[in-house]
């Protein structure tokens, strides 16, 4: 908690990336969380196409701090047949909140008709779609220009917000198009400027606060958002409200 | 906690750049602005270099260094050197004017240059002669080229900007084959990345640097009041560290 408010990250990952010294380690994790008022992460696993064994791993990793874990269900279209029974066994059994996917890793657009089973998903259910964005092109956030008014009941969350330019103004352009696309704050581009550019333009109800953890420390991602030139009422929403209300917690 | 922060400790930045790039306006392009925002996160002394000299022209960028920190005590100029005779006079000429307290590296890459010993070896034996440090971007010259050169010089002080994630498997190697390197902080944002270092090498190899202004000048800094190491230890990174590089 900071100052009494529910601190939320929107974007942590559950798995090993040994080049990078990625590792889940849940009690370094908690560390770095509790060392800055981090109440809760939500973490999936982007490693395996299946969804299934991923996503298991998530459950079991989230079950020893459900209080503090929230698990999202990724599924890939590289097994496309097992998309949408796997978001059900994920939501429905796992008790999962929200849905990752993560484009860079297939060879389709984000627009392209290949997600559509996990849209319609998404907007059956109310959940949140969370995808990476960034410079490569199976994920520009202007394809989510595409896709977000065809599917209302979801909510679409940029993840990195499009990490640098254009990719980032393409991220606030959606966000200011659709009331249902949101924007996520973390990146490893970090210049001057770029969180009170996304609350000036994207609106500080639509940004969301993300550090990428364990890839990350999170104490750095919440820095960007406590060293920024806003207002303490934006830093709330994006920090923890803004999460609260789309995962309905 | 708090939603606002400010250091609670003297910070001497290790890494500023200032004046706007050829390219990319800067948000804060003057002294003034730099200087009101280094007062607003607790910055108190910033070693400065010029953009234009790390990406353009180091000669140029350094003459407009000595406009820009001019009569502000709380901006340490910086000069940035590259690889041309040129160049190594005009520090030369600094140097007798007691004005350079370290060097900075020209963006190796942007110019497309390999940072080898028959490029840049005249330059390097001339600062280890005078025991000036040497700052050194991983973000801009390849780890390879700095490990293999600066092996060749193992009186030189340096100090390695910039690490990122993607070189975790590279940051203990070299700081071991480099006895002499510090590590600049800016972009080293691996999970307890900095507790682990300090547990490994000490804090008296690891300097506070922001970045600024390819990267905002609060997040590291506040990540660094909240790991979990000693206030001597914190003193150290954010200043102690850079004033006995630069200064004994």
């Amino acid at each position: 908690m900071i100052d009494g408010w529910e601190i939320i990250d929107f974007h942590g990952h559950v798995g090993r990336w040994d080049i990078f010294e990625m590792s889940d380690d849940a009690e370094e994790i908690l560390h770095a969380m509790d060392a800055v008022g981090i109440d809760r992460c939500c973490l999936f696993n982007i490693f395996h196409p299946d969804g299934a064994t991923g996503n298991d791993q998530t459950a079991a990793f989230v079950s020893r701090y459900p209080e503090r874990f929230i698990g999202f269900a990724y599924v890939s279209p590289l097994m496309s047949e097992f998309m949408v029974s796997e978001l059900e066994r994920a939501i429905d059994r796992l008790g999962f909140l929200a849905i990752k996917i993560y484009p860079p890793y297939s060879r389709w657009l984000l627009n392209d008709p290949v997600w559509d089973p996990v849209y319609q998903f998404a907007d059956d259910r109310g959940l949140a779609i969370i995808s990476h964005t960034g410079a490569e092109e199976t994920c520009w956030p202007v394809y989510v220009e595409d896709i977000a008014g065809h599917y209302p009941n979801a909510n679409f969350v940029i993840a990195h917000a499009g990490n640098s330019e254009p990719y980032r103004s393409q991220a606030i352009r959606a966000a200011q198009r659709f009331s249902n696309v949101y924007v996520e704050t973390c990146s490893t581009f970090r210049e001057p400027g770029v969180i009170e550019r996304l609350v000036a333009e994207a609106g500080a109800d639509r940004v969301l606060f993300g550090s990428d953890v364990p890839l990350m420390d999170p104490r750095t991602q919440l820095g960007k958002i406590i060293t920024a030139r806003i207002g303490d009422c934006e830093k709330r929403l994006v920090l923890g409200e803004n999460a609260r209300r789309l995962l309905k917690l | 906690m708090s939603l606002s922060f400010r250091s609670r400790v003297f910070v001497f930045d290790a890494n500023v750049g200032i004046g706007n790039r050829h390219d990319r306006r800067s948000p804060f392009d003057s002294p003034d602005q730099l200087l009101e925002e280094m007062a607003r996160h607790g910055v108190d002394r910033a070693l400065v270099y010029s953009v234009q000299g790390e990406w353009i022209s180091p000669m140029q960028g350094n003459d407009a260094l000595a406009v820009l920190t001019d009569r502000n005590d709380a901006l340490v100029p910086q000069f940035v050197a590259g690889c041309d005779s040129g160049s190594l006079r005009q520090l030369c000429d600094l140097h007798r004017d007691g004005v350079v307290s370290s060097v900075r590296l020209h963006n190796t890459a942007e110019c497309r240059l390999p940072f080898v010993s028959w490029l840049y070896g005249d330059l390097l034996a001339w600062l280890s002669a005078e025991g000036i440090p040497l700052w050194v971007s991983l973000a801009d010259t390849p780890p390879v080229e700095i490990v293999d050169t600066l092996s060749r010089y193992p009186d030189l002080t340096v100090v390695l900007v910039g690490a990122h994630y993607t070189h975790s498997m590279m940051i203990r190697p070299m700081m071991r084959v480099l006895p002499n390197a510090f590590l600049e902080l800016s972009r080293y944002e691996n999970i307890c990345g900095i507790e682990k270092l300090v547990r490994e090498f000490g804090a008296r190899r690891l300097l506070y640097g922001s970045f600024f202004p390819r990267y905002a000048m609060g997040p590291m800094l506040y990540a660094l009041h909240h790991l979990e190491i000693s206030d001597d230890d914190l003193r150290l990174i954010c200043a102690a560290n850079l004033e006995r590089v630069l200064y004994d």
